[in-house]
């Protein structure tokens, strides 16, 4: 079995809720996140433009052997369907990895984080931003 | 074409069309001096990063760096040169010096480049460095961009990179959203991709709209490649900005004249 080492960080090229992030600030959150956590950064991978395309992020869930776990730049770059999401969490957790959101400051360790991270995305759909 | 009634140069007519059917040009670098001192720098920081002496051979201990350096220890080494490289003021000038020619007559001569340029180490049998297929359109680059990709070795086979030639990539980017990952899209282009043999001494320029990436080096030599973007300064943006991401380098008198001209007013009053 290969050694794991490291969490590879994942950022984008599409906004996220109306806004955009140039790739390069996305990459110091994520490493500032990573040196607070103590966690060992490894080269952020890119989501492809594209809408609806989640390519890059599943080469990245391929890749979870050989990883400590994935840090996102925010929780609000997963796939809008849940079904979806609660593949990605079962994959991370199964390959006992974990996945972090810089932005949102949340981890994803264990099933019990999974509740909380899905109430954060509903009431995002929902709710009215003023 | 009869020379009087074109307005390109034969020479530029011949770049033009390879560029165009190919994906790619490769040339003598235009400024060899310039590549040299770039190639001499990088082996000097690989050598104090090393706790090494600098060598008189720099291609010799560059393409050798793999008998002297972990894949842990790989992307401390590759910041630290990459670090050290762009913070010589030389740099960027002499890189843009490299394929100066090449660029005007594939872009214009009214350019912006990558405000850093970017370090690619891959030394032999490690997967550790492997940039899956992509277009950097994907990524968010403008398609109005080009790569121009500069190796400090000579570069080979699985030791270089890979492009999908332009008559091909418009059908393999059609079956795409068919296709789960970057891997499964690899294996349906691996038949028709071309792998550019490029030695030392010659610069890259490609269309990076056209699927590339690199594999697992096989070769006994470590790949040590630059890569820097330029596009023409009015040409649409994507994700990488005007500021943020690229900066001008050769913007015109005619078009900063433009910029700031303002017709007479007081009319409406």
């Amino acid at each position: 079995m290969p050694e794991r080492s490291g969490h590879r960080g994942y950022i984008g090229a599409r906004p996220l809720n109306g806004s955009r992030t140039p790739q390069h600030v996305q990459n110091i959150v994520i490493r500032d996140y990573a040196k607070r956590k103590n966690l060992q950064y490894l080269l952020s991978a890119v989501e492809h433009i594209m809408p609806g395309s989640y390519m890059v992020l599943e080469d990245l869930l391929d890749e979870l052997p050989k990883l400590n776990g994935i840090i996102c730049y925010s929780i609000f770059m997963l796939p809008p369907d849940q079904a979806r999401r609660r593949d990605i969490y079962d994959r991370v957790l199964r390959e006992g990895c974990d996945l972090h959101a810089a932005v949102e400051e949340i981890s994803l360790g264990s099933s019990d984080g999974i509740q909380a991270i899905e109430d954060i995305l509903m009431v995002q759909k929902y709710a009215t931003i003023l | 074409m009869s020379d009087d009634i074109a307005f390109l140069e034969p020479e530029e007519q011949v770049l033009t069309s390879r560029f165009v059917n190919e994906g790619f040009v490769t040339a003598p670098a235009d400024d060899r001096a310039g590549l040299d001192r770039i190639q001499r720098r990088a082996a000097e920081l690989a050598a104090d990063y090393l706790k090494l002496p600098h060598s008189n051979d720099p291609l010799g201990f560059l393409d050798s760096v793999h008998s002297r350096v972990s894949v842990e220890d790989l992307n401390g080494l590759r910041m630290h040169v990459i670090g050290g490289l762009n913070a010589e003021a030389w740099l960027r000038p002499t890189y843009f010096r490299l394929a100066r020619s090449t660029i005007e007559t594939i872009v214009g001569n009214e350019l912006c480049m990558q405000r850093r340029i970017n370090l690619s180490i891959q030394m032999p049998a490690d997967d550790s460095s492997l940039l899956a297929v992509h277009s950097d359109v994907w990524s968010g680059d403008s398609p109005f961009e080009v790569v121009v990709w500069v190796p400090l070795v000579d570069v080979f086979r699985t030791k270089s990179m890979y492009l999908l030639p332009p008559s091909v990539n418009g059908e393999m980017q059609d079956r795409m959203a068919s296709l789960r990952s970057a891997e499964e899209l690899y294996k349906t282009i691996k038949p028709h991709l071309v792998w550019i043999d490029i030695p030392y001494g010659h610069v890259l320029v490609f269309n990076q709209t056209l699927m590339h990436g690199n594999r697992v080096n096989e070769e006994s030599g470590t790949r040590w490649t630059m890569n820097c973007r330029f596009k023409s300064i009015m040409s649409p943006y994507a994700d990488k900005r005007f500021g943020e991401f690229f900066e001008p380098i050769s913007l015109r008198p005619a078009t900063r004249i433009g910029m700031q001209y303002k017709l007479p007013g007081g009319f409406d009053a």
